[in-house]
């Protein structure tokens, strides 16, 4: 029978090729502005590592004394000092942790082959690649003896390895970050994601670095961050030894918590240690904070998802709506044109229901199409978006999700139109119309 | 109008059809007013005036990864081998670049750490004596620095105590007027104010500091720097060129990147104000197309379904003049009952909005502007479906169909 | 009252040419109540647009109580309607989102009359059809005979002195069809002229005066008046 009623509702939208077109188009366009800010939405909200989203967890600790404040919205801050960053890496937890930062140098060959290039990079420990889960094409990690020792390694991902070296397989090669020689050990797969969540204090859309190094070699080479780095305390940071040991904030530091109980642990652990830390000196305040976030919590309460990009899905619901109430008038015209037609039938034996569902599936047949050259639409505007943003470039698209949401919304949207048109046509009494005639 | 009653009964006879472009029109209404107000307050935050001639200003980076390079010197050769090429005014290596979105911040107080005072938030920008003539800014009170007073260093062991500050933070530290020549304090550190500029904007003009910077006579030469150059009207792009050669030709181990005007620059840090402002207008646009199109089929829906009707007034002695007035009067009339549910709707939208975002609150003439160009738009849409229906022939009164 | 001389009516589409009326000529004075019977398709319907001005003709002169028809342009005509001509149709064609009242108002509204005028003359034509008390009644709640009723007062409304029927019992049952021919022929009486439309060769009996219009012209039975039989005959 749904074979019947879609061949009929075809015979229906040729019949009436001009309001037809009219109502999926209406559609069309309230799906393609509905799907250009919800796939920007989506695409920034959604879990950037699904597989480890539950288990990495983000750790700030609250180190200013009381009476100072920070912008976020519990005044705690977002980075930890390099005192505690190393404190905490070199506890005996049983967790995997890492702490990291960001910088960048002028990378070469030190030859005339490749021009030389600016590229950010990681600094950061052995074990971010296995708690990332990034992928490694050739070699692997740099080994802990090798992080000890303050080895010059380098893993550099599959873009960089492109540019350099051909995109063979290049470990034990060497190359220059400014003037200091490195050896790769490893090459990993791009770190591709819709937002840079590990890192989000330099903006939540910038690409991932391309380099990793030990982050032994951040203090040995006085290798200085390229993020965002906040002081609180009159205190000197003139030198590189003064910011280590200062209460500047500016690494960030992840801990891989597999289940509540780990997570409770490790909050215990931390109140202790800023307990004890207390007895040095730092931490002068009546109630201790410490943030564990785990990734979506982080992106929540960082607002990863700006403002104007709310305000657009909801304005694009609103507007939705109205091309709705506009399809549900069309319909209005169209059915009830209909309805002598509706009399024969019903005259000849269709059930009340069996017109409603006629007229259903008609109507989501309107709402397949509409959804359809709406992700035309969408795409559309998408590109629009890109132009306008280059940061969002890895924002504004449509995954698979996106592009069976746009059908689905639009076929539920026509079928609220639809409703009622269809309720008013399977009402109508087979006499009526057919005295008439 | 004494064909208000009867239309209005008729109306409320049919109401699922009125009823639906009343909705459409509300929202629309809801949308359109607070859209246009989005907008309106994008586009003041991206034409704002923020002190620079950005069409003759760029900026570029250089990273330097040579083992022995003096940076100290070579901050002096580059400068003056800008300054040098034909066509432009001036250049300085400064720290960070306005409009760019990357830059410093301190907060300056009125008294040294432990003594409670005013203080301010304030965008730091560290260069020589050229800062103020490449950005282009006037030094309304005082002086600018001299070349003496300029520190060209590679580390932070001393600082200068002398700064130049902009109006607004003058004007917001000292109420009085009496700024010049007054000291403030980054933590226990003294600045001495020796001049007031004209207003230059900082690095985030998001920020509420925007307008308060402090410009010291510091240069930091280091591996990695910012060059601002200033060229002659209609010369920027001809002396861009010569940039990355020339310095590279001063200095062949380092790399020189992000070549950009001062515009470019800003509509980098802009670029997701900007794309809400035009998905907006977009939204707008289309929206008022949709609703303009809704009206327009509901209209002639109306008058497929009356053609008899027409016909039988005509047939009465309604003249063409009434049939149109009759359909006008209707439009208009659930027209102004949209706009007045749209209005309500508006002040509700923008009240949730204000609540939840960071969003003025929305001004009364915009909901009424709104409702003035909805209006408009649905007499318009209402007008060629009317005509045809006055042109309906009285005759159709008499045909059975 | 009304002469037509010499009128043709052309229907002009792409492919055919039909000539609904042709030199058709009558003369109807001051108080007649003629019936107006015909084969289908033979023009009876397009003489009463002309005469109602409903619609124009391609030749000839029509003089409407002196006034050449002709020459008006389509305001005059549709103020010459509303002042002069009721019209009755055969299906009633009353507007359904309008109650009784405002419907018989409609032609008085066009006119411009006052308010308290319009009501005075609303209920008086109610009361003369016998339904004032349903004037708040909308007309698919009526009979299809109340309904022709109202349709009635609505053309007298306005105070014609002519009144155009077409078929106006077409779509009733034989009792209230000759309810609704009781109601014209009172009207008459009373001084109204009445051109009427029919194909019920029992009601054109009853008209004074028959005439039959075959393939676009006119056969007049004035000849016959007081002998129906010859004319059912012709």
């Amino acid at each position: 029978m749904l074979f019947h009623y879609l061949d009929l509702s075809w015979r229906s939208f040729k019949r009436t090729p001009m309001v037809s077109v009219l109502m999926v188009l209406a559609i069309a366009i309230g799906i393609g502005v509905t799907m250009t800010s919800l796939s920007v939405y989506y695409m920034m909200s959604k879990d950037p590592i699904p597989s480890k989203s539950k288990q990495l967890h983000h750790v700030q600790l609250q180190t200013m004394n009381d009476g100072n404040t920070y912008w976020s919205k519990d005044d705690v801050p977002f980075q930890v000092t390099y005192q505690d960053a190393m404190n905490l890496l070199n506890a005996p937890l049983p967790y995997e942790r890492t702490a990291m930062y960001k910088s960048g140098f002028s990378v070469h060959l030190d030859n005339d082959q490749i021009k030389p290039f600016k590229e950010p990079t990681r600094l950061t420990t052995k074990d971010i690649f296995q708690m990332f889960d990034l992928q490694f094409l050739y070699g692997g990690a740099w080994t802990q003896q090798q992080q000890d020792d303050i080895a010059p390694v380098v893993v550099i991902s599959k873009r960089i390895n492109d540019k350099l070296f051909n995109g063979e397989n290049s470990v034990g090669q060497s190359l220059y970050l400014d003037d200091m020689r490195v050896q790769v050990v490893g090459i990993i797969e791009d770190w591709d994601m819709s937002v840079k969540f590990y890192d989000l204090n330099n903006g939540s859309f910038q690409p991932s670095e391309g380099i990793f190094i030990p982050i032994t070699m951040g203090p040995a080479n006085e290798i200085i961050t390229w993020g965002n780095t906040n002081g609180w305390k009159n205190e000197s940071d003139r030198t590189f030894s003064d910011l280590l040991v200062s209460e500047s904030l500016w690494l960030q530091f992840w801990v891989e918590l597999e289940n509540a109980q780990e997570k409770a642990d490790f909050e215990q652990f931390l109140m202790n240690y800023m307990i004890q830390q207390q007895s040095l000196g730092r931490f002068n305040r009546e109630k201790l904070t410490a943030n564990v976030f785990n990734v979506m919590e982080l992106m929540e309460y960082r607002g990863v998802v700006k403002e104007d990009n709310k305000i657009m899905v909801t304005l694009s619901f609103m507007f939705l709506a109205v091309c709705v109430a506009n399809i549900l008038s069309l319909l209005l015209a169209k059915f009830l044109r209909r309805a002598p037609e509706v009399g024969v039938r019903r005259a000849l034996g269709a059930s009340k229901w069996q017109v409603f569902y006629q007229h259903l599936v008609e109507v989501s047949l309107l709402g397949l199409f509409g959804g359809l050259l709406g992700i035309v639409i969408a795409q559309l505007g998408l590109w629009g978006v890109r132009a306008s943003n280059g940061s969002y470039n890895a924002i504004a698209n449509m995954d698979l999700n996106m592009l069976l949401a746009a059908p689905t919304i639009a076929i539920v949207a026509c079928i609220i139109a639809g409703l009622y048109p269809a309720w008013l046509v399977c009402r109508t009494t087979p006499a009526v119309y057919l005295k008439t005639q | 109008m004494s064909e208000l009653k009867p239309i209005f009964n008729a109306l409320r006879r049919s109401k699922v059809g009125a009823i639906l472009l009343l909705l459409q029109i509300a929202i629309t209404t809801a949308i359109v007013s607070n859209s246009t107000f989005i907008i309106k307050e994008k586009i003041a935050y991206l034409d704002q005036p923020t002190g620079y001639a950005e069409q003759d200003i760029f900026s570029f980076e250089v990273m330097s990864f040579g083992k022995d390079t003096n940076f100290k010197l070579q901050a002096e050769l580059d400068e003056q081998a800008l300054r040098q090429i034909p066509g432009v005014v001036d250049a300085v290596m400064i720290d960070s670049v306005p409009l760019s979105g990357s830059g410093s911040s301190s907060t300056f107080r009125l008294r040294p750490t432990g003594e409670k005072s005013k203080g301010e938030q304030a965008n730091v920008f560290q260069g020589d004596e050229h800062v103020l003539n490449t950005f282009g800014v006037k030094v309304l009170e005082g002086r600018n620095f001299y070349e003496s007073e300029v520190m060209v260093t590679d580390n932070y062991d001393q600082y200068p105590n002398i700064a130049l500050i902009t109006k607004a933070l003058a004007d917001s530290l000292f109420p009085d007027g009496d700024a010049l020549g007054k000291s403030i304090y980054r933590g226990d550190f003294p600045v001495k104010i020796i001049g007031i500029t004209d207003m230059m904007k900082g690095p985030w003009l998001s920020s509420e500091r925007k307008d308060r910077s402090v410009i010291t006579p510091f240069v930091l030469a280091r591996k990695l720097t910012q060059f601002m150059v200033r060229t002659e009207p209609g010369r920027r792009a001809e002396v861009m060129q010569q940039i990355e050669p020339l310095m590279l030709q001063l200095d062949g181990k380092r790399v020189v990147e992000n070549i950009k005007g001062l515009e470019q620059v800003k509509d980098g840090f802009v670029a997701p104000d900007k794309l809400t402002m035009r998905m907006l207008l977009v939204m707008v646009v289309v929206l008022t197309l949709i609703t303009a199109l809704g009206i327009f089929g509901l209209t002639m829906f109306n008058i497929n379904k009356r053609t008899k009707q027409v016909g039988t007034r005509r047939a009465l002695g309604a003249r063409k003049s009434h049939i149109i007035n009759y359909f006008l009067v209707e439009s208009v009339m659930i027209c102004i009952g949209g706009l007045v549910l749209g209005a309500v709707l508006a002040i509700l939208l923008g009240q949730q909005l204000m609540q939840h975002y960071s969003i003025a609150k929305l001004p009364l003439l915009y909901v009424g502007f709104t409702a003035l160009g909805v209006l408009l738009i649905s007499v318009c849409s209402v007008i060629g479906p009317a005509q045809r229906a006055a042109n309906i022939s009285p005759s159709v009164a008499t045909r059975t169909i | 009252m009304l002469t037509m001389n010499k009128i043709n009516k052309i229907y002009q589409t792409d492919m055919v040419q039909t000539h609904a009326l042709r030199d058709f000529d009558l003369q109807v004075n001051e108080g007649e109540f003629i019936a107006v019977t015909g084969p289908s398709g033979s023009g009876k319907t397009t003489f009463l647009n002309i005469a109602g001005m409903l619609e124009p003709f391609s030749s000839g002169q029509y003089l409407l109580d002196g006034v050449d028809v002709g020459r008006l342009n389509d305001n005059q005509r549709a103020d010459l309607r509303n002042q002069k001509i009721g019209y009755i149709f055969q299906g009633f064609n009353l507007i359904p989102d309008l109650n009784l009242f405002e419907n018989i108002e409609v032609p008085l509204r066009y006119r411009g009359i006052k308010a308290a005028e319009r009501k005075r003359r609303v209920e008086q034509r109610l009361e003369q059809v016998g339904l004032a008390s349903r004037a708040k009644h909308l007309p698919q709640q009526l009979s299809g005979g109340q309904q022709q009723r109202v349709a009635i007062a609505r053309a007298l409304a306005g105070e014609p002195r002519f009144l155009l029927a077409d078929e106006p019992t077409g779509n009733l049952d034989s009792l209230m069809a000759r309810q609704v021919m009781e109601l014209l022929e009172q009207i008459n009486r009373e001084g109204a002229t009445i051109v009427m439309v029919t194909h019920d060769p029992e009601l054109a009996r009853r008209a004074p005066r028959n005439i039959q219009v075959v393939d676009g012209q006119l056969a007049d039975f004035t000849l016959y008046q007081g002998n129906p039989a010859a004319a059912v005959g012709a």
